[in-house]
């Protein structure tokens, strides 16, 4: 089966490069653009990686995170902040809702396969299985 | 009670048409007299202050402090922006003020203080509105960046099919330029919070030697390929200093890393730490075409760059500028020394005010 990543991204061009970069190495990827569908998909999907921008539409990021972090059901699948905020007091006010990981805009698809794999290990592998 | 009016400061009536408040004491820092602006501004009447501490009064320790220094050393208060600078809430609204006092000097016994308050609102207002600019356009130039980052990357790992020789030698183009790119938004970033004030110094006892390891070593490779040697130059007795060590990291870094784009093959870089006094002395030495003497002052200023310089281009004028307000408020200095076509030094120092053992002790 392959690892289910959900990106929640309102960025046209972001969403075209992230899930180009994340399909090329065997990810399903799905994409939202507010906080508020983002916890409804992550409540019915369980996706096992979630790709967080922090300025969203309805929900921002900051919310969405400590929402998951603080729902059992949740609270165990990681969430990775993508953002352009690339302020320490942005970023700690994300580690404190409970991000897992913090990545600033701009990235190489290198770092974001680099970050994604330490909690997923398997990309493409686990579909070659 | 009042006391009398020293004769210095007759014919006061001059002064009350002056758009700047403005406040006298006596030598014990007693209100003697005050303007009609400062009335306004603090919601004080002179005839019912008179005589008054000045500190009772004006609950502004800031003043109070310079007040003391200035009567005691009988020197105008020469501080910096930042340290003079004080906001004043007031029923008209807020206001920044500069603060200068000049001790008034009768014969040869200080009689008093005049303190003198510049509005300087509408130049922090326009200050506020540049550094949010800035922080605003850094953070929208940085998503389109991102996009065209992660573009490249995949064009280069071939994730998109494979690029002829013409193609790869465009793309490795793009990927310098975006790196350029983003260096820049990274620094206008960096400088806009250290204006805004949020540089905080998270400060920790290091060591002089792993600070300049951790300086060079991501340069070393950019040397080598140049043909420059870095030379390092620690005397053996350095003691641990209580310093962020990143934002040193930055500053050392940023300085070698300016020398080797100055160098030529065969040139030597050389890194000097030393103790001298009650400071440690960082220095970085270039055999570059060195800095007209114009721009050795300026050169620390932002967006300043030499102009019709014989290097290499590139850069915005911030790294200095940046390096400059991370040594201050380390309480340090920074400088150059340089002389056309033979290389430039650039030392900062740092105080050692607070010794490790005397903290143990």
């Amino acid at each position: 089966m392959e690892k289910k990543v959900l990106l929640v991204e309102d960025e046209k061009n972001i969403i075209l490069g992230v899930r180009t970069c994340l399909e090329a190495v065997g990810y399903e990827v799905h994409v939202v653009e507010d906080g508020e569908a983002a916890l409804r998909f992550v409540r019915n999907e369980k996706p096992h990686l979630i790709l967080l921008d922090l300025i969203l539409p309805k929900v921002d990021g900051f919310e969405v995170c400590y929402n998951l972090k603080n729902d059992e059901e949740t609270r165990d699948i990681p969430v990775v902040v993508l953002t352009a905020k690339a302020a320490e007091e942005d970023r700690k006010r994300a580690m404190e809702q409970g991000a897992d990981a913090y990545m600033t805009k701009p990235f190489r698809p290198q770092e974001l396969w680099d970050e994604i794999k330490r909690y997923l290990p398997e990309g493409k592998e686990s579909q070659e299985k | 009670m009042a006391p009398d009016t020293p004769p210095l400061f007759d014919n006061l009536q001059l002064l009350q048409i002056l758009p700047d408040p403005l406040i006298l004491t006596d030598s014990s820092s007693n209100i003697v007299w005050v303007n009609q602006k400062a009335e306004e501004i603090f919601g004080i009447s002179c005839e019912e202050i008179k005589g008054w501490s000045f500190i009772e009064i004006i609950k502004i320790n800031k003043i109070d402090k310079l007040l003391k220094e200035a009567l005691e050393t009988g020197e105008v208060s020469d501080s910096s922006y930042e340290a003079a600078t004080i906001k004043v809430k007031s029923h008209e609204g807020k206001y920044f003020f500069k603060i200068v006092i000049r001790p008034m000097w009768n014969e040869n016994s200080i009689q008093g203080a005049l303190i003198q308050l510049t509005d300087v609102t509408r130049f922090k207002e326009l200050e506020k509105l540049k550094t949010d600019f800035v922080s605003i356009v850094s953070h929208e130039i940085r998503t389109p960046l991102s996009s065209i980052t992660m573009g490249v990357g995949m064009l280069k790992e071939g994730l998109l099919g494979q690029l002829t020789p013409r193609g790869k030698e465009m793309v490795d183009a793009i990927e310098r330029d975006c790196e350029r790119l983003s260096k820049l938004v990274e620094n206008l970033l960096d400088l806009s919070r250290i204006e805004a004030g949020h540089i905080s110094l998270e400060t920790q006892w290091i060591e002089v030697e792993g600070l300049i390891d951790e300086a060079i070593r991501p340069m070393k490779m950019q040397a080598e390929e140049n043909n420059v040697e870095i030379e390092t130059i620690i005397s053996s007795d350095l003691p641990r200093i209580e310093a962020d060590f990143n934002k040193i990291v930055w500053v050392l870094a940023n300085l070698v890393g300016n020398a080797l784009r100055y160098s030529d093959s065969g040139d030597k870089v050389t890194v000097q730490s030393k103790v001298s006094g009650n400071r440690i002395f960082f220095s970085v030495e270039d055999r570059g075409c060195g800095i007209p003497e114009e721009y050795q002052e300026t050169i620390f200023q932002k967006y300043v760059q030499v102009k019709g310089h014989k290097g290499p281009a590139g850069g915005a004028g911030l790294g200095l500028a940046i390096c400059k307000e991370i040594v201050e408020a380390h309480g340090g200095q920074i400088w150059v020394e340089s002389e056309e076509d033979k290389g430039s030094v650039f030392t900062f120092t740092l105080p050692l005010t607070l010794r490790e053992e005397n903290l143990e002790d």
